[in-house]
């Protein structure tokens, strides 16, 4: 059995002429949690919706926990709680949902469903339709848990729901799935919540996968260094990006940093300051729209 | 023992655990034998990854600072770290580079740097 929980190879998806993704190769290892992040209409949902099979890829494959996706749909929903679209039968009730729900699932617990109905606060007799838009997603999240599945893909779980909601859905998270080595694969655009409970991110731009790896490698390894001067000679494949302004250059460094700040000062250069960067800054210096490998002459 | 993690701050949340942990020894907060929370339970508390706090553990293990009961959780050790002088040296050199630093900027008198240096030391032997 492999030890991964989900794995695409080459995977792609073309929509006319619209690449949403281009070859991308995930890597989902097993009991991991998988921050999958990226920008709007980067290819996040057309990976998932691929891996719950309600998309078919160009080219390239799917696999998972070792089923591939598409040809053997239910064998993967039986184990996997998906969150996507957010839509249930509208005219039904949370209560009447759950009834629904419950047959088609062998690892079913109505014990938890109880106790993530409590916990998330959501109105069970009240038909989906006349729900708000937060309760909906925390319904459609309810379905996904009682399930009690080995693997959860949740397609942005926290839009739309209150601090206090989406604290509790991170402590479920945590404490029924992550401690008990299952794998939840979660896309978003809260980096901070991203960076506290998942040790593996992936970064999405324009359906090309710019980064996957441990995020306690990404911490230590990427760096913002400040250099006094404008024309601070440095080279170094490892520099992502480089800008100066008011007498300071400035560096983005994604590994090295110790032999680059050494032979900066081996060329006489003054280092002022060499800073760690949290996710949503790197997030910005590989997505972002500025400082995109703008050479220092052209910024200052 | 109190522990909060700061996922904006850059530095890798089992630095700040492992930090915060030190402290609480260093304070007297949890003293030696106490036991430290288990990995699961100050993982939900936290919202963090397990492998996290997991790793925390590891590493003050590692540095004998808590000890590691089979099947019973992790308790605080006596008496001082085990490491070797180069491995203390490599660890405080960033923090001497940076009051350096700091102290080249203000343009404070080197003698006045080592005194303020001395003076703390001096102040922690004081205590108790």
């Amino acid at each position: 059995m492999s030890d991964l929980a989900i794995e695409t190879h080459a995977l792609t998806k073309h929509y006319g002429n619209l690449a949403a993704l281009e070859r991308v190769n995930l890597h989902i290892e097993r009991g991991s949690v998988y921050g999958f992040l990226g920008r709007n209409g980067a290819g996040k949902t057309t990976a998932i919706r691929i891996l719950a099979g309600l998309a078919r890829p160009t080219a390239g494959s799917a696999h998972i926990l070792g089923i591939e996706a598409g040809p053997d749909r239910i064998a993967i929903l039986q184990r996997t709680g998906f969150v996507i679209d957010k839509m249930l039968l509208p005219y039904m009730t949370g209560r009447e949902l759950l009834r629904f729900n419950r047959g088609f699932y062998p690892a079913w617990s109505d014990t938890q469903a109880k106790r993530y109905a409590d916990a998330l606060e959501i109105p069970m007799d009240r038909k989906f339709r006349k729900l708000s838009h937060g309760n909906k997603t925390k319904l459609c999240l309810l379905l996904a848990l009682a399930q009690n599945p080995e693997l959860l893909v949740l397609d942005e779980p926290t839009a739309g729901l209150d601090p206090v909601v989406t604290d509790q859905l991170l402590r479920i998270l945590v404490e029924d799935f992550a401690n008990d080595g299952r794998t939840i694969l979660m896309s978003s655009h809260h980096l901070s919540e991203v960076e506290k409970i998942a040790d593996w991110v992936g970064i999405l731009d324009h359906g090309h996968l710019l980064l996957e790896a441990r995020l306690d490698d990404i911490r230590d390894r990427y760096r913002r260094i400040r250099v006094a001067g404008e024309h601070a000679p440095a080279n170094s494949p490892e520099i992502l990006t480089t800008s100066a302004s008011e007498g300071v250059t400035e560096y983005v460094l994604c590994a090295g940093e110790e032999k680059f700040v050494a032979d900066l000062r081996n060329n006489g250069a003054t280092v002022l300051e060499v800073l760690p960067m949290n996710l949503s800054e790197i997030f910005l210096e590989l997505a972002g729209k500025e400082n995109r490998n703008v050479p220092v002459e052209t910024v200052a | 023992m109190i522990v909060r993690v700061h996922p904006a701050s850059g530095v890798p949340l089992y630095l700040q655990i492992e930090a915060q942990v030190k402290q609480a020894i260093a304070a007297q907060a949890v003293r030696e034998d106490d036991p430290l929370p288990p990995v699961r339970k100050l993982a939900t508390e936290l919202r963090v990854n397990p492998n996290t706090v997991a790793r925390a553990y590891q590493n003050l293990e590692r540095d004998g600072i808590i000890r590691t009961v089979q099947g019973g959780g992790c308790y605080v050790n006596g008496g001082a770290p085990r490491l070797l002088k180069p491995e203390k040296i490599r660890r405080l050199k960033p923090l001497a580079a940076q009051l350096a630093v700091e102290a080249r900027q203000l343009m404070l008198p080197r003698e006045d740097t080592l005194r303020l240096l001395d003076d703390s030391i001096k102040e922690l032997e004081r205590q108790p």
